[in-house]
């Protein structure tokens, strides 16, 4: 079943063209990397799918329905579903763990002993139980993005977007930090867009693999079909 | 929806507060018993006296600016960006004659140089003549405005070099000298900085009230205010205010046509970026020498003289009968004022930033253009708006007193709102917005919090500015409810120079005291790091 729908997305920014006519059909449980350069519009295009930003023209389709077209966000944003772990992290620096994590769930009207139960949980998946007094700046890098991602999850989102969120680590905690991810979306069964610029990375996470170039979706295949065209 | 409805009150509260009282006023003052007429401006312009008034008010500017700028620029360069010591004490020092009325300033001139002045004793009577008449005229007024002004080019440049980043200089210096990089380099990155410290210094000179007023020098503020307080006159006050209305605006066009983009463009560094400093070897004592002599001369002598002048406990005890209930109300108004401001700021601030509405510009202009219009002609707008029998509420109560400060000071602590929010980065409100908290959630739990600091920047320069603010308050506080600068302003005529300086004294720690404390809080040293 398609989850995401990208159909004839164009956008721009000034005169300056971001993403040239994509079309991109996304299935749900998938493991989907979209990889390119810097600046060929993968940040954009997960920015549309958040519903941050409206394509200028085309339509953005979620479980076939329609949440964006022709400059216009028909879904904000909170109502899509859809999780997403920032480049930045974007932790809020003056809350604890517990409170980047308990933001959404009070914005849901959560009960307080639901709320504690679900942080303990997802705080136990990323291994980072005992850290909820901590602010995010008491943390090591690795923690900050576990904690990013606990809060991306915690709302159970149907899709999880990720925009190059190791790209800031060191290579043993990438790739450590990596298998994490797979094995947190085949435990908990969420479509994972992830965006990075890094082949090895890529690969180590990818089911599919879209490859973006100055806006334009090249090639869309699995990572076998990715490394040949890649010549790897 | 929740959004667009907070902006769109935001932008309606300032339309109201500062727009329509100047709209009013040009619209009442073209009318006559229903019937359009420009009587008032025809004896406006066809007076000599008139051409007399833009003469002196445009080279009162013209001087102030000239002289702020070629000095405040180095200074601010060398408070900024060289290993001269106590930098930060002296750039303290040398801002706080713009945290008081400018008046003060002049009192404390008069107060030194007068013929009853603390130096006449010494000067004679024929050296005190002669600079009694320096003090009131022309070269007093550019003097004492050029030290109430001299610190907004100082602390512009300070704050723009803090945003040039340091590669661009690096590079530069691999190659040449500091007089090059400056020059070549340093110079032309501020310059948006420096052309638009020069356009605020000349509307603040060009709107200047009270230090004309005191000191005798017959400019357009004056004039406006003379026609209104003294004679009732309000087509003839409101022709008067709109010539400076006029050039306010012009300055204002040539501001957003030129200058804003430059100033936009240029963000603090990130902290921890580790930014360029020039060493003064062997000139450091000269320098040092020479700037701890201007600030003598141009902030810590007339501060003295003030103290000394207003003598013994007595005299402060006489003032503190004399306009107690004056300060507390002005203490008040200010910390209410601040309060205010700070809020309509955040939004305010918050809509720029954000660019929400395509008219975002016009909003931020609009603030700008009320900040730089002069107090008078705010002043006269309130009184032709709100002076009506169905709006007495706001007219004869203090609220007018507030709605001044909002339409005059929105400009500064929006700006400090937008300079806040740029550190922010926006994945922090998305990342809010994707848990499904609403906007005024995402505003008071992320975003308010995460600004604290110009949340509490912009409520300090809110009350400094309310606290100091005499043009507004004086045209339109009512009966019985008049500030401290106000009542020192009225005792001037009757008062005892003891006691006035007295009063000075008690206004400069008002002011000072709050400032000092909420500057040393905690959180005003506190950087949260931000991931």
């Amino acid at each position: 079943m398609t989850v995401i729908e990208l159909r004839s997305v164009v956008k721009f920014y000034h005169d300056t063209i971001a993403l040239n006519s994509c079309s991109l059909k996304v299935e749900q449980g998938d493991r989907l990397v979209i990889l390119g350069a810097s600046g060929c519009g993968k940040t954009t295009l997960l920015r549309l799918i958040a519903g941050f930003i409206a394509p200028d023209s085309g339509a953005v389709f979620l479980n076939g329905k329609k949440v964006s077209e022709n400059k216009t966000i028909l879904l904000p944003p909170e109502k899509r579903n859809v999780g997403m772990v920032f480049q930045d992290l974007a932790l809020w620096p003056h809350l604890t763990v517990e409170g980047n994590l308990a933001f959404g769930l009070k914005a849901q009207g959560i009960n307080k002993t639901e709320q504690k139960l679900r942080i303990r949980r997802m705080l136990e998946l990323v291994g980072l139980h005992g850290f909820e007094k901590r602010k995010p700046a008491e943390l090591s890098g690795g923690q900050q993005q576990r904690v990013a991602l606990a809060r991306a999850l915690i709302l159970q989102p149907e899709v999880l977007l990720m925009d190059e969120p190791l790209s800031g680590l060191d290579y043993d905690l990438n790739v450590r930090l990596r298998s994490e991810v797979v094995h947190l979306q085949e435990k908990l069964g969420f479509t994972l867009l992830y965006v990075t610029h890094d082949r090895e990375e890529a690969f180590s996470i990818a089911r599919t693999v879209v490859i973006l170039e100055h806006g334009h979706l090249k090639f869309k295949g699995d990572v076998a079909q990715a490394k040949r065209l890649l010549q790897l | 929806m929740q959004k667009r409805a907070f902006l769109i009150g935001t932008t309606a509260i300032l339309i109201v507060i500062g727009l329509l009282p100047v709209i009013s006023m040009l619209v009442k003052s073209v009318f006559q018993n229903g019937h359009f007429t420009l009587s008032a401006y025809h004896g406006l312009l066809g007076s000599a006296r008139q051409w007399v008034l833009i003469k002196h008010s445009f080279t009162l500017a013209a001087l102030v600016t000239a002289f702020t700028t070629v000095i405040g620029v180095p200074l601010g360069i060398l408070l900024g960006k060289t290993d001269f010591p106590l930098r930060k004490l002296f750039l303290f020092l040398f801002v706080i004659p713009l945290l008081l009325p400018p008046y003060v300033t002049a009192v404390s001139w008069f107060d030194l140089l007068g013929r009853e002045g603390l130096l006449a004793p010494l000067l004679g009577s024929t050296l005190t003549q002669h600079i009694g008449r320096w003090l009131f005229g022309l070269p007093g007024c550019t003097f004492v405005l050029f030290s109430v002004f001299l610190p907004i080019p100082v602390i512009l440049t300070v704050a723009f070099l803090h945003t040039i980043n340091p590669r661009l200089e690096e590079a530069a210096r691999s190659a040449a000298g500091w007089g090059r990089v400056l020059k070549e380099i340093t110079l032309p990155l501020i310059f948006p900085a420096i052309l638009l410290s020069a356009l605020l210094v000349f509307l603040l000179t060009f709107g200047e009230f009270g230090v004309p007023n005191y000191l005798r020098y017959a400019v357009y503020p004056v004039e406006s205010f003379t026609r209104f307080s003294a004679f009732y006159n309000f087509k003839a006050a409101t022709a008067a205010a709109m010539p400076m209305a006029a050039i306010t605006l012009l300055a204002l066009i040539f501001e957003s046509a030129f200058l804003r983009e430059g100033t936009y463009q240029l963000q603090p560094l990130p902290e921890g970026a580790q930014r360029m400093k020039i060493h003064l070897y062997r000139f450091r004592s000269g320098v040092v020498i020479s700037t701890t002599l201007l600030l003598l001369m141009i902030v810590i002598v007339p501060l003295l003289s003030l103290i000394i002048k207003s003598g013994g406990f007595a005299v402060y005890l006489q003032a503190i009968n004399k306009a107690g209930e004056s300060l507390i109300r002005s203490v008040s108004y200010a910390a209410i004022g601040a309060t205010l401001l700070s809020i309509l700021g955040f939004f305010s601030g918050y809509l720029i930033r954000i660019r929400a509405f395509k008219f975002w510009r016009s909003l931020d202009s609009l603030t700008l253009f009320l900040f730089a219009l002069p107090g008078t002609v705010i002043g006269i707008g309130l009184i032709r708006l709100w002076n009506t029998p169905r709006t007495n509420f706001i007219y004869a109560t203090p609220l007018i007193i507030l709605l001044g400060y909002l339409a005059k000071y929105t400009a500064l602590t929006s700006r400090i709102s937008v300079t806040q929010l740029a550190h922010i980065p926006s994945s922090m409100e998305e990342a809010a917005q994707m848990t499904g908290a609403s906007w005024l959630r995402r505003m008071i739990f992320i975003i308010a919090p995460l600004a604290k600091r110009g949340l509490m920047a912009a409520w300090l320069v809110g009350y400094i500015f309310s606290l100091r603010d005499t043009s507004i308050t004086m045209l339109v506080y009512p009966a019985g409810h008049d500030t401290l600068p106000v009542r020192i302003f009225t005792l001037m005529a009757n008062g005892s120079p003891e006691l006035i300086a007295a009063l000075c004294v008690i206004l400069i720690a008002a002011t000072l005291v709050p400032a000092t404390l909420i500057s040393l809080l905690p959180l005003f040293k506190r950087q949260e790091v931000w991931l």
